[in-house]
């Protein structure tokens, strides 16, 4: 308390007082100019952060887009060049009818066309089950990868096998869908790009985590590959996996495994209803 | 007082009636000053420097968001007061109330600082000089660092250094209400659009 009251001062009193009050207002004024140009500095610093993630957002979006163009592409492609030209040919067998009134010829004739609608409506069937696989809207998401995992190792190509731990109960409907995507295109890119022999899914679930494991032997990404890729302009497939992960607020992560022998992708999601639940209780 | 009536519409909230008040005490305080003889001065200061803090005080404990600052606000001014009344009555002897408005000083600058912290940390408050209370807070800061010394020798002046050395007080005391004037001349919703919200119109 003493050196709050000074009763007995020396002689310099007005230097100790002249220089207190300006090295004091001196200290304010530089703390209040400091709180400025730091705060003017965090929001720059956070402006910049946010036109970063917009840049990022941007590339999701465009991806997606093109994808989405592809797709329409292919879907315009298949119909063009397969369904038109067989409902074209079964017109002109339909034609036919009308001009020739043989009746052998006429019942060739409606025999041919029938089997070219038949064809038609087989590839229909098939253009719908790309763009919805009626095992995953029936079934769900486990019978749908095993069914895909099925397919592939029929080919011969590859081993693939698929093992669901813990999926007692089906997740929304939508979100299945977007898991199977994405499931569908790391299955696509190891394919086409790894030379693996082989491709084990492993389901799991940890609380209210939700886990899916891919192996495989072939040349893999890891999370380095993974970010570079995402922050450039190739790597379609994979922006477009992050973009639908996003809309789950899922993770994924890519990595070698321990052995150093194979890839592991992880893909990792909350269970929002469970953790609602489980907050509740 | 006069900018307080002018812009009451923007000072009529978040505590601004707390200086207000504090503009029109110190008016009184003054006129009494040097109109009462010169034997009442002490309690006149006494008294004052106890009323200033406590509305500085209470301005900054209704600014104040974190608990813990509040709780170190109350537990000092509990120190303030035993000081500021021990004080009172037992210097009565002296011309000026040195211990207790060097105490008040070094307080309230502790205080100011523990606001500017919070706000410098609260992401939600963005340019801290487009809110009101900052130019408050700026006010009592400078005018108590700067009269702080002061306040410290202040009770050992001779007449002739007191008329002196008050120039510092009275020109950090212009300095302290230009401040309050800005700050009540000041917009309300002055505060402008987040910058951050202009990249994502839609989303914020």
């Amino acid at each position: 308390m003493i050196l709050l009251q000074i009763t007995n001062p020396g002689s310099n009193v007005s230097l100790v007082l002249y220089f207190g009050t300006i090295g004091m207002l001196a200290l304010t004024i530089g703390l209040i100019v400091f709180i400025i140009f730091h705060q003017r500095k965090v929001i720059r610093y956070q402006l910049r952060l946010q036109r970063m993630e917009q840049d990022q957002q941007k590339l999701l979006l465009n991806a997606s887009i093109r994808l989405q163009e592809e797709e329409r592409q292919r879907i315009a492609a298949d119909l063009h060049d397969d369904a038109g030209p067989l409902l074209a040919t079964a017109r002109l067998y339909l034609n036919e009818n009308l001009v020739n009134l043989d009746k052998t010829t006429q019942l060739q004739s409606i025999y041919n066309a029938k089997s070219i609608i038949d064809d038609t409506i087989q590839l229909i069937r098939n253009i719908s089950h790309s763009l919805m696989p009626p095992t995953l809207k029936n079934f769900g998401l486990e019978s749908a990868v095993n069914d895909l995992f099925q397919k592939i190792s029929g080919s011969g190509s590859m081993n693939a096998s698929s093992r669901f731990h813990d999926y007692r109960e089906r997740l929304q409907s939508e979100n299945e869908l977007i898991i199977f995507r994405v499931i569908q295109e790391l299955v696509n890119n190891i394919l086409k790009h790894s030379n693996a022999s082989f491709i084990h899914l492993t389901q799991n679930t940890s609380g209210t985590k939700f886990f899916i494991r891919l192996h495989h032997d072939g040349r893999g990404i890891t999370q380095n590959d993974f970010n570079k890729l995402n922050k450039s302009n190739v790597g379609l497939g994979l922006k477009n996996i992050q973009s639908r992960l996003k809309v789950l607020h899922g993770k994924i992560f890519f990595e070698k495994d321990m052995s150093q022998t194979y890839y592991k992708v992880t893909i990792e999601l909350v269970n929002e209803e469970e953790e609602k639940l489980q907050e509740q209780e | 007082m006069v900018f307080f009536f002018l812009f009451y519409q923007r000072n009529k909230t978040e505590g601004f009636w707390v200086i207000f008040l504090y503009c029109i005490l110190s008016a009184v305080a003054d006129t009494a000053h040097h109109h009462i003889p010169k034997v009442y001065s002490f309690y006149i200061f006494s008294s004052f420097t106890i009323i200033e803090y406590t509305l500085f005080a209470l301005f900054l404990y209704l600014s104040f968001k974190g608990k813990i600052f509040k709780y170190i606000l109350l537990f000092c001014s509990v120190l303030f007061y035993v000081i500021a009344a021990f004080n009172l009555i037992a210097k009565r002897s002296e011309t000026f109330d040195s211990l207790p408005v060097s105490l008040e000083a070094s307080l309230l600058i502790l205080y100011s600082i523990f606001f500017l912290y919070e706000q410098i940390t609260d992401p939600a408050i963005f340019y801290v000089y487009y809110s009101k209370k900052f130019w408050i807070v700026i006010a009592l800061l400078i005018y108590f660092s700067s009269t702080l010394f002061l306040f410290i020798y202040a009770a050992s002046f001779t007449r002739q250094e007191h008329k002196t050395y008050w120039t510092i007080n009275s020109l950090f005391d212009i300095i302290k209400n230009l401040l309050f004037a800005v700050s009540f001349a000041m917009k309300k919703n002055k505060q402008l659009k987040h910058p951050l919200e202009d990249l994502y119109p839609d989303t914020y």
